[in-house]
């Protein structure tokens, strides 16, 4: 495995073993081919240094490589191979990955989901710390969810196909999963006190919130998304007035799957869609 | 000429393949190549299954999912209104003259020269050449240096290596940092049902075939043998481990008649 820090090539003299016969066309020769020096902690029976990277440390590293070239090859397997080619790896380092793109897109997401945590806590800090007003919640949810769907703005043109993916049977769970962590992750620091309405309730208005706005900015062209974030305000402003009326939702389950199930007929129209004009 | 001696022993050979797999080799090495979906730019190394007719499979089909990889993504580009910078159409004309598309390459490395002299002619008959070069060599002492292939395969080949352990790390040697290795070959049967079947064929009915289609009843024979000394799934796996290969995977296919090894140079 290659320490982390060992991003240089490094030219060694070619020992006599190395001089090898070879059918390629002159200007190849294995003298003038730079020799990498890539320590490899496994051949030393295991033993690991401070910056010993591990498997899954390494493929985090060419996923979020891989990112810069979304818009250009969309959430697929060509993206990776050119995200581990800038990493100074073989492109075929992406066959680690499924075909489909799937972990890239989790990967995105889960990252997005910890760039939001982060802010949240900074924003609170500065509010504990006396120097930010505490928000209301009707405004704290908005400002959270439109920061965290504005991370989606690089790559808005290809996030159909990517929520497409998502909605697939064998990745359901794990997109799930980050879905509530990310609704519950808002709640929490959104610091909301009144008790007439249950966990389970604040999850799945919340989610379906997220969701259809989520939508709407797919097929939004004003100009920097307003009427997106026009649309959120309406919802959230919905939500507040339907909490001590509606009746409240007893799982996660049920609400959430119809919610999805209405994103997933609408993805399926917007998959096709390369422009947003 | 060596090519007709070729053309008659291929077709017996062929015959045989195709008798004795039932065709399925094939598929094999179609799934063998999906597995592999390499990226246009990949150097391929096969460390060939040293037999007449195996020469090229799988360095034929590697060309022709790269060409048809790239097809696919010039004409996705196209669908989406892209436009195509004047570099890119101009690359797209170049590929079919002079090489691969994005720089991919194949090299076929056997130990058997007469081989590779047929495989040369098989290329030529049926029309490939760029990026295409074929090599003396020993899998077990390879002539190339370190870290200069993106991926490495050997199909129907290992099992008749002497010392396995030495072909694994002559592959560990010439791969490139997150290059890939990839063994097709004959492995145990998981399903008793099957096995038995497997069994009655591979002892009673392949010889007898290999004597009646190709006159070679010993060859064949020997084939058998060879297959039911090869470490079954989990062993090979783990040898490949033991060499340096990460995220080492295997896939059964025909109900593990044979399985794709696969493991990463990380």
């Amino acid at each position: 495995m290659r320490r982390a820090s060992d991003e240089q090539k490094q030219e060694l003299p070619p020992s006599s073993s190395q001089q090898r016969y070879e059918s390629h066309p002159p200007g190849d020769r294995p003298d003038q081919e730079p020799q990498r020096s890539h320590h490899s902690y496994t051949d030393q029976g295991g033993e690991e240094s401070e910056d010993y990277e591990s498997e899954e440390q390494l493929q985090q590293r060419i996923l979020t490589a891989a990112l810069k070239f979304v818009p250009a090859h969309g959430w697929t397997a060509d993206a990776i191979a050119e995200g581990a080619k800038s990493l100074g790896l073989s492109v075929a380092a992406a066959g680690m990955f499924h075909t489909d793109g799937s972990e890239l897109i989790l990967h995105f997401v889960s990252q997005c989901n910890s760039e939001l945590s982060n802010l949240l806590e900074q924003q609170q800090k500065l509010v504990q710390l006396g120097q930010a007003e505490k928000k209301k919640t009707d405004q704290f949810l908005r400002d959270a969810v439109e920061a965290r769907l504005r991370m989606l703005i690089p790559y808005i043109e290809k996030w159909p196909q990517a929520v497409s993916i998502l909605l697939l049977p064998h990745n359901i769970p794990a997109s799930l999963n980050l879905l509530t962590s990310m609704v519950d992750d808002m709640w929490h620091y959104a610091g909301d006190q009144s008790t007439d309405i249950n966990w389970y309730t604040r999850r799945a208005v919340l989610a379906g919130i997220y969701n259809t706005t989520e939508l709407v900015m797919m097929q939004d062209s004003s100009s920097d998304f307003e009427e997106t974030w026009h649309f959120l305000e309406n919802r959230i402003a919905d939500a507040m007035t339907m909490g001590h009326t509606a009746k409240q939702v007893q799982s996660t389950g049920e609400a959430l799957v119809q919610g999805l199930m209405g994103a997933a007929v609408t993805v399926k129209n917007l998959a096709g869609l390369n422009q947003r004009r | 000429s060596v090519y007709h001696v070729f053309e008659s022993v291929a077709k017996k050979y062929d015959i045989m393949n195709d008798s004795m797999s039932l065709g399925i080799h094939r598929l094999w090495k179609d799934t063998l190549l999906h597995q592999m979906n390499p990226y246009p730019g990949t150097q391929l190394l096969d460390v060939a299954g040293g037999t007449e007719t195996n020469a090229g499979d799988i360095a034929f089909r590697f060309i022709n999912y790269i060409r048809s990889q790239w097809d696919h993504q010039i004409r996705q580009k196209l669908k989406s209104h892209q436009n195509l910078s004047w570099q890119e159409i101009s690359k797209s004309y170049q590929q079919e003259e002079n090489e691969l598309p994005g720089g991919s390459q194949v090299v076929v490395c056997d130990i058997n020269k007469e081989m590779l002299k047929i495989g040369k002619q098989k290329a030529q008959h049926l029309g490939y050449s760029e990026g295409l070069s074929w090599v003396v060599g020993n899998a077990e002492e390879l002539p190339f240096i370190d870290n200069k292939f993106d991926v490495y395969t050997i199909a129907f080949g290992i099992r008749n290596v002497t010392h396995i352990d030495q072909a694994l790390q002559e592959a560990y040697r010439v791969l490139k940092p997150g290059g890939r290795f990839l063994c097709l070959e004959f492995s145990q049967v998981n399903n008793p049902l099957i096995s038995r079947l497997y069994d009655l064929y591979s002892f009673q009915v392949i010889p007898v075939l290999g004597e009646i289609i190709a006159g070679d009843w010993k060859s064949y024979q020997y084939l058998v043998e060879s297959i039911r000394c090869f470490p079954a799934q989990e062993e090979f796996k783990a040898m490949i481990e033991d060499t340096g290969f990460l995220k080492v995977e295997y896939q059964n296919l025909t109900s593990g008649i044979v399985a794709i090894h696969s493991g990463f140079k990380l």
